[in-house]
């Protein structure tokens, strides 16, 4: 098992005092060559959940394990070449700096990894060109339009050829063949790089294809006995609930 | 599904006129619950003459179609059994637009896309109306919860989500339509196009061929014991 996280939980202090349960007895199992897709409403978790995954954040209850060890057992330098070797992440709110080249900055985890230059240019060209995003390479990253954003944020991921990847709603605010093609490629960064892949969205649709889906509501799994089966959404009681509220 | 269970439906709260009916049939199920006399008063004689509902008294004028109406033991049984036993399958609907579309061939497709808009256009306008109206009964906060009310605000939103679900699709429609007029080489059914670049297909493919094997490498290197782990090596430089 790459990725493992068994009963975890996490509490926020907000500034009232009072707490917020931001993940209660959240367990998960991913593997090499998997796709798990995460879907609930903002606030459900999402992104905790992720930054935990990537051992950004501790949680308060449960053990997160990758590749069989505790990461909150790991040396720091331990911890942090993982994070620059195995763990690809791709975060939602993230704005990328200003100024820089796209092919820079998707060669950056390789430079700061202290990878030769020319190497790292090679690699991030490979990586924009399997993302279908090579025309970008000399573009600013100001420049880039919303879908191309994310092409670039999975290249630069992808760059460093990892084993695990977290991306936390990449496919968000994109039109749905930009959300399509996003989704292909992560599932061929599963199925054919055998790169364990946990990816959420707002909306279960999006995640049809991966090989299982999840609903998160207010911290929780709701139904945790979840399909197996690619793009079985149907299981799940969240959007019937969502329905009736609304209704 | 006919109009029979719903008036069956509504005769089981208390009797009532055919022309009532269809009134009632509105205010409880919503605007797309409308039903014309004429189609109603057949349905009104079938359930009749089947002894599911029966005349119970005459109004005053002595006008024949003024009867009223009353389920019988018999139609609350139909009633039962059919709430009970008929599977609630969903039902897709054969589009006509879908048709035009997908017959539309390569030099039709902007008129195709034109019909979406009109479609799309369509759906906003029934949405607009659809959702003011279910927004305009009372909400679950007032004093007198009138069930009736909220089960009609049920009966709205399903129209109304429908709808956005037709949105949505127009929307996609005309991406895809879009991307597919700016595609050269798209293979038609006629026989037409049929050659593609894939250089980024196979830049993919070679990369991601490269990322499995790296990891099967390490997951080796992982396998092995602990102790004879080798230090983390420095990037080659």
């Amino acid at each position: 098992m790459l990725l493992s996280l068994d009963r975890i939980s996490k509490r926020f202090e907000r500034s009232s005092g009072a707490t917020k349960l931001a993940l209660t007895d959240i367990s998960l199992e991913l593997e090499r060559g998997q796709i798990f897709g995460v879907y609930g409403p903002s606030g459900a978790g999402k992104t905790t959940l992720l930054r935990i995954a990537a051992g950004l954040v501790s949680p308060d209850g449960g053990e997160v394990s990758y590749d069989g060890r505790r990461l909150n057992e790991l040396p720091a330098g331990e911890l942090m070449r993982l994070r620059r070797r195995e763990i690809a992440s791709v975060w939602a709110a993230e704005t990328p700096p200003a100024g820089l080249e796209v092919l820079e900055h998707v060669a950056m985890p390789l430079l700061v990894d202290d990878r030769d230059h020319r190497g790292a240019a090679r690699r991030a060209r490979e990586a924009l060109a399997a993302c279908e995003a090579e025309q970008c390479a000399g573009m600013m990253l100001n420049e880039l339009s919303d879908g191309e954003r994310q092409r670039v944020a999975i290249a630069r991921a992808i760059v460093i050829e990892p084993r695990l990847l977290l991306a936390d709603g990449p496919a968000r605010n994109l039109s749905l063949i930009e959300q399509e093609a996003i989704m292909v490629l992560l599932s061929s960064l599963a199925h054919d790089a055998r790169v364990a892949v946990l990816v959420t969205d707002s909306d279960s649709e999006t995640l049809v294809g991966a090989d299982s889906v999840h609903y998160l509501l207010g911290g929780k799994f709701v139904n945790p006995a979840a399909s197996t089966h690619p793009g079985k959404i149907y299981q799940f009681p969240g959007r019937s609930r969502q329905a009736a509220a609304d209704a | 599904m006919s109009a029979k269970h719903a008036v069956l439906g509504l005769l089981l709260d208390r009797p009532a006129y055919p022309y009532q009916m269809a009134d009632l049939m509105q205010q409880r199920l919503g605007p797309s619950w409308r039903v014309n006399s004429g189609s109603l008063y057949n349905t009104v004689k079938a359930l009749e003459s089947d002894g599911l509902i029966e005349r119970v008294h005459r109004s005053p004028d002595g006008r024949d179609e003024r009867h009223v109406f009353a389920i019988t033991q018999r139609g609350v049984r139909e009633f039962e059994r059919w709430f009970e036993q008929t599977p609630d399958t969903v039902r897709l609907s054969r589009r006509p637009l879908l048709v035009k579309i997908t017959f539309a061939g390569p030099h039709r497709l902007a008129q195709a896309m034109s019909k979406v808009d009109e479609y799309e256009r369509d759906c906003a306008e029934r949405l607009n109306a659809i959702a003011g109206m279910r927004d305009a009964l009372p909400g679950t906060d007032e004093k007198l919860l009138r069930a009736d009310h909220l089960l009609l605000r049920l009966n709205l939103s399903s129209d109304v989500f429908a709808l956005e679900g037709e949105l949505r699709w127009a929307q996609h429609a005309r991406e895809l339509l879009t991307w597919l007029a700016e595609q050269e080489g798209a293979l038609w059914p006629n026989g037409s196009g049929g050659e593609r670049g894939s250089a980024s297909a196979s830049a993919r493919t070679q990369l991601f061929t490269r990322i499995a094997r790296a990891g099967s490498d390490r997951e080796e290197r992982s396998n092995t014991p602990r102790a004879q782990h080798p230090a983390p090596e420095r990037a080659a430089g």
